[in-house]
């Protein structure tokens, strides 16, 4: 018997898309904000229908909708309703104001939320492309703009590679276990004589991948320029719920299908978790351009997400959860930070831009300090919590050298944000932005709070964490 | 009740004046502070009299468990017995005259002296700690408090770079005595596995005859204890080897001259062997280790008193010739003489600073005794209770000084052991260098051709009544103190007042034998003391040329005196310059070179690594491709060699 | 099987698929040339893809391989198209597809 039910969230935001498009097309005159607002519509219809699913496998175990799966989406709706509230704005000042903006971003959440509910490597990558081709339109979409052409193209060709190697991977796990199915493959892994030297090759490809999705050490050298390249807002995207998908696919298959082989993938992800805070900390100090600044920096917070998943354990995942939605909402706000900087009506991206900001405009110069003492995990702000979970669990499984690593390129990595304090508040001041938009502000002011008062609500998120967790080691 | 009031009512009132005293203002500050001295004195003299007159008996007053570790239990009690009850009526009497004294003294300061009324309020009653402890830990504490006070008022005026060093110098020199000091306490713990005295006191015949060993020699344990006690003491009462902060701590302000560098911090070190009385009189070795430094003291001091020429050096000099005396009665088993000397010093003393203090302030802050002269009649009350000081001082009868310091030579010589008789000579000479440098004070300040300029000489005015007051109030106790307390102190009445609060040996039987003594022994103080005056109202007064030819003909015996024997220069070669070199070695090397260069050297490395991490962003996708190929085949590799 | 003609082991199979997509890889960071020909190489290791998964599909008796391979198939298409799209774009800005000039942003 098939649950047709079980996939109705997405079904619903795929079908609300192609609507959108198809009445962006038939408008007479074209009217971005409006398609904006009716894809926020339906995100927020698809967030509360999400919340109303009911743990269950459907469509011959293809699909699954668990406490994790819904986890995960909820953040990836949030993280994408957040980003194309600042679209809204930044957009029309650019002059690329255009329907098919939200409409991809919509299309680009629907494959992230497919990507987490995926119980088969076929969905996986099913969604996984749907998020991707999305987001190489994305990142082009100032089609005047040579540098965000040349981040499209950048993105699209490595991507394109990333993604023929994680295909290449899911096809060596297929032959050499028999099946793409997530219930059936630890039967597989499990073997007679031990695991396959073809089955561990997959492995290692389906892992470099993801790895690149989520712009870990060595796959991150995309990250830098296509960041700077990008428009804001989908930089801003980019660095949110596209984060967050292949983090919780990488999760699922390393601890479900593959959990059983722990002891093969955590060096690598040990590895490539060292290699990405080094990275993260070091490669952002010599910055000038902010958004290449936060491109490292959403490296090395990746590197620190991954600490939790080294140990493979259930508090690891539960901080790895934790850490994403902190990582969420710190970078929506930072982002929204670098969407205000605007000057004459020119969008300016330099860290020197933000000179003696606390005098032009303290709110925002008292926000982006908000968001970079979180981002450096000074506490009490919600980047603490996420860092202190982690770090707390790769110590409960006595990964010393991970927690140390990661505590030293916290410390390297606090030079950098507090620079910005200090030029925001000390340097002599440069000419004030312009007006910044309700949209922005409140995007800001949204994560900010979030961000500020997480501490007062830890008990929530971290049960719902935990929920979610749970499921994974069901 | 009384008697903890009296102790505690000074530090209430530090609280309040000192840290409020910013929002509070000058006057209420100078209110409160001077209240609750007020307080405490009251209590504190009727604390002494009850227990006196009233026959309220030894006791102990309990204020809190302080320590608990283990076995070791140390409770914070007050010590109630005629030494302490004696030490706290004294401390808080001259303490509150010399608030009051200090409202005019520091009317002219241009910042809030809150912060002044609260750092001497602290000592007050850090001093009372001291005085009433009932064990070592907490004798200790209060030791440590008068300490961090005296640097602090020192250095009160923390915009001379001179004040400065001298708290700095007061501070360090007394480290080495406080050093010994918590040798000396820690060695007593060992000893006895306690730290409060009665117990300690009981335990004192049972380990007579411990020795220890040491550097292959063996020291009787009491000797050791005794040594290091009275190392402490040497410290904190600056006799000769650790005296050379005293001279230099005159920087500041002249009522904390007064208080704590004449009658009652310097005085902690008599009062440690007098309190400790009852484990000294069982170190003989000790002992004559006390009497030896004191006598020594006692005559070096004096002999650079005599040719000091700022008026509150010349007081602190003599301050530590006196001391000496003290250290001397205590040597020889006189305590009770050593206290009486304590008690009567504490009051001539206190008023020959303040007098020193009132004439400064009259002559626009000149210190310098050559350029005053011709005042005595602008300033008389000061005058006048500078001469009842100074004679008190020289131990002319019938003043203080006369009682208390006779007594000390008549035990002195009455000891009848060697290194008695070399105290009884030394104080013998001090005693008339005594004479001399205070008559050659009072001659050179008051009288003659006055040498200060012309402006300075118009402005001569006497002090204001809330210096004058206390001057009047200790004159008394400096003409009084002595014949008054004799009888109970030292005479027939002592055994009666002290109850057992000072402790002799089965064999001292130097008190009793004080009124044997031969009466050109017995005379012999009163005599040197007038040939002191007489010689200094020759020298100053009818043939002034004298003096300067004197200083000509026997220039480097003058030198010599004039540069403190040169002890200052001295330890800046043995201890100073060495440190000094020591210091900018680990500055520059240990701190400059190596501390601050990781930190500095890992921020270049950082800088750097984050230099060549960026190197490979070139911005081609070929090599991003290549690197993200290099690490496929590096995750590829640790896969298989993990299996 | 025939007579005449040798069974073909799946061994060969992915043999032939490693060797191309070596190659596709290969032709990535070693082309100095033109991004068309990048283009080309992202669809060889797509097809490299597809033998392995089709030949697996075939040696597991199993359909699901060939289903992922016609998925795979399409999303090649798409992934084309939009590869194509950027590529126009990005001529038009730079008046050029030389691969050696896609080095604007760095650092």
């Amino acid at each position: 018997m098939m649950n047709w039910a079980a996939a109705s969230p997405e079904i619903f935001l795929a079908v609300a898309g192609m609507a959108i498009l198809l009445f962006g097309v038939l408008l007479k005159k074209e009217n971005a904000a409006l398609c904006t607002m009716l894809v926020l519509g339906a995100f927020a219809a698809t967030f509360v229908m999400v919340m109303q699913t009911v743990p269950q496998t459907a469509y011959s175990s293809l699909f699954v909708t668990d406490a994790f799966a819904s986890y995960a989406k909820l953040l990836i709706l949030a993280g994408g309703a957040l980003t194309m509230v600042l679209s809204l704005d930044y957009n029309e000042r650019q002059g690329i104001g255009r329907f098919e903006f939200p409409v991809l971003m919509l299309f680009s959440t629907v494959g992230m939320m497919t990507m987490a509910s995926a119980a088969n490597l076929m969905t996986l990558y099913m969604g996984l492309e749907l998020m991707s081709l999305s987001i190489y339109v994305l990142a082009a979409f100032a089609r005047e703009e040579l540098r965000s052409a040349e981040a499209g193209l950048k993105y699209f060709v490595l991507s394109a590679l990333a993604s023929g190697l994680l295909l290449y991977g899911i096809s060596l796990t297929y032959g050499f276990a028999g099946t793409m199915d997530f219930a059936k493959l630890p039967d597989a892994v499990t073997g007679v004589d031990g695991v396959s030297t073809g089955l561990m090759v997959g492995i290692a490809f389906v892992i470099a991948g993801l790895a690149f999705k989520l712009s870990a050490v060595p796959f991150h050298m995309w990250t830098p320029d296509v960041y700077e390249g990008a428009p804001t807002p989908v930089t801003a995207f980019m660095s949110t719920a596209p984060k967050v998908a292949p983090f919780v696919v990488l999760l699922r298959v390393l601890i479900g299908p593959f959990g059983h082989v722990s002891v093969q993938w955590q060096p690598i992800i040990e590895v490539v978790s060292i290699a990405s805070m080094l990275l993260g900390s070091f490669a952002a100090i010599g910055q000038t351009n902010i958004k290449r600044l936060m491109a490292y920096s959403s490296i090395g917070h990746m590197g620190y997400a991954l600490v939790g998943l080294a140990p493979g354990t259930e508090s690891g995942v539960r901080g790895v959860l934790i850490y994403l939605l902190t990582y969420v909402a710190m970078s929506a706000g930072a982002f929204a930070c670098v969407i205000a900087m605007r000057r004459q009506g020119k969008s300016v991206e330099r860290i020197s831009d933000l000179a003696g900001l606390a005098k032009t405009d303290l709110p925002l110069a008292s926000l982006l300090t908000l968001f970079m003492f979180s981002m450096a995990g000074v506490p009490p702000f919600a980047g603490f919590f996420g860092k202190l979970y982690v770090f707390l669990a790769a110590v409960q499984s006595g990964l010393w050298l991970l927690a140390i690593v990661g505590i030293l390129t916290s410390v390297v990595a606090c030079y950098y944000y507090i620079r910005i304090i200090k030029v925001m508040f000390f340097d002599a001041p440069a000419p004030a932005f312009d007006t910044r938009s309700a949209s922005v502000s409140f995007v800001a002011i949204a994560s900010g709070m979030f961000t500020l008062l997480f501490v007062l609500a830890l008990g929530p998120f971290t049960g719902a964490a935990e929920a979610a967790a749970r499921v994974l080691f069901g | 009740m009384l008697f903890a009031t009296a102790v505690f009512a000074p530090l209430l009132g530090a609280l309040l004046a000192g840290l409020p005293g910013r929002v509070l203002g000058d006057r209420a500050a100078q209110l409160i502070a001077i209240c609750f001295m007020l307080l405490a004195s009251v209590c504190g003299v009727a604390a002494w009299v009850q227990h006196i007159y009233l026959g309220v008996p030894n006791g102990v007053v309990p204020v809190a468990d302080w320590i608990t570790a283990g076995d070791f239990r140390l409770q914070w009690a007050l010590q109630y017995d005629t030494l302490s009850t004696t030490m706290v009526a004294m401390v808080t009497c001259v303490a509150t005259l010399i608030h009051i004294y200090s409202v005019g003294y520091m009317a002219h300061e241009r910042f809030t002296t809150s912060r002044f009324f609260g750092y001497l309020s602290l000592f007050s009653f850090s001093m009372l700690m001291l005085v009433t402890a009932n064990n070592l830990v907490q004798l200790f504490f209060g030791w440590e408090g008068v300490g961090l006070c005296s640097y602090l008022l020192i250095g009160y005026w923390y915009d001379r770079p001179s004040a400065c060093a001298a708290a700095i110098k007061a501070m360090i020199v007394n480290r080495v005595g406080d050093l010994s000091f918590a040798l000396g306490i820690a060695a007593v713990f060992l000893r006895f596995g306690v730290v409060d005295f009665s117990t300690i006191f009981a335990a004192v015949p049972a380990h007579v005859d411990d020795m220890y060993h040491l550097l292959g020699t063996d020291f009787r344990a009491y000797e050791v204890i005794g040594v290091l006690l009275f190392i402490g003491a040497m410290g904190k009462s600056a006799q000769i080897f650790l005296h050379t902060w005293l001279p230099d701590a005159m920087e500041g302000p002249t009522p904390v001259s007064a208080l704590i560098h004449a009658a009652t911090m310097v005085t902690a070190g008599v009062f440690l062997m007098a309190r400790m009385s009852p484990l000294m009189e069982y170190a003989p070795g000790a002992l004559g280790m006390v009497t030896f430094i004191g006598a020594t003291t006692c005559l070096f001091a004096a002999t650079i008193g005599c040719v000091q020429n700022d008026i509150k050096r010349v007081i602190a000099y003599s301050t530590c010739s006196q001391l000496g005396y003290m250290f001397l009665a205590a040597g020889v088993g006189a305590y009770q003489a050593s206290v009486f000397h304590l008690i009567t010093h504490a009051f001539f003393k206190a008023l020959l600073f303040l007098c020193a203090g009132s004439v400064i302030h009259a002559m626009s802050d000149e210190q310098d005794m050559r350029k005053m002269g011709g005042i005595w009649r602008r300033v008389p009350v000061t005058y006048a209770a500078m001469w009842m000081g100074s004679l008190a001082l020289g131990g002319v009868f019938p003043f203080a000084g006369y009682f208390s310091k006779d007594a000390i030579l008549n035990a002195a010589f009455e000891s009848g052991s060697g290194i008695g008789l070399y105290g009884f000579a030394c104080g013998s000479a001090a005693a008339f260098l005594t004479a001399f440098y205070s008559g050659r004070l009072l001659f050179m300040t008051f009288h003659g051709a006055p040498r200060a300029d012309h402006h300075t000489m118009e402005h001569v005015h006497e002090s204001p009544l809330t210096m004058t007051g206390p001057l009047m109030a200790l004159s008394v106790g400096a003409v009084l103190a002595g014949w008054w307390f004799y009888p109970q102190f030292i005479g027939s009445l002592q055994q009666a007042y002290w109850q057992g609060a000072l402790f002799n040996g089965a064999n001292n039987h130097v008190l009793q034998r004080l009124e044997d003594v031969p009466a050109v022994i017995a005379l012999l103080p009163s005599v040197l003391g007038l040939a002191g005056f007489a010689i200094a109202v020759w020298f100053y007064i009818i043939n002034t040329a004298l003096p300067v030819r004197l200083a000509e003909r026997f220039r480097p015996v003058y030198l010599f005196l004039l540069n403190k024997w040169y002890f200052d220069e001295l330890y800046d070669r043995i201890f100073v310059k060495p440190a000094w070199f020591l210091a900018r070695l680990l500055w520059h090397t240990g701190d400059e070179t190596l501390i601050d260069g990781v930190p500095n050297g890992l921020a270049e490395l950082t800088v750097d690594g984050s230099r060549q991490a960026v190197r490979i962003q070139t911005g081609s996708i070929a090599i991003y491709a290549f690197t993200m190929l290099i690490g496929l085949v590096g995750l590829v590799s640790i896969f298989l060699f993990n299996r | 099987m025939q007579d005449g003609a040798l069974p073909v082991s799946l061994g060969s199979y992915l043999a032939v698929a490693a060797v191309l997509l070596v190659i596709g890889v290969f032709g990535i960071f070693l082309n100095r040339k033109n991004i068309i020909i990048i283009l080309m190489s992202i669809e060889l290791i797509l097809l490299a893809v597809n033998i392995n998964l089709v030949a697996f599909s075939a040696a597991l008796n199993d359909m699901a391989g060939q289903v992922l391979a016609m998925f795979v198939l399409t999303v090649a298409a798409a992934e084309a198209a939009i590869g194509l799209a950027i590529v126009v774009v990005y001529s038009r800005n730079r008046g050029s597809i030389e691969v050696e000039d896609v080095n604007l942003m760095k650092g």
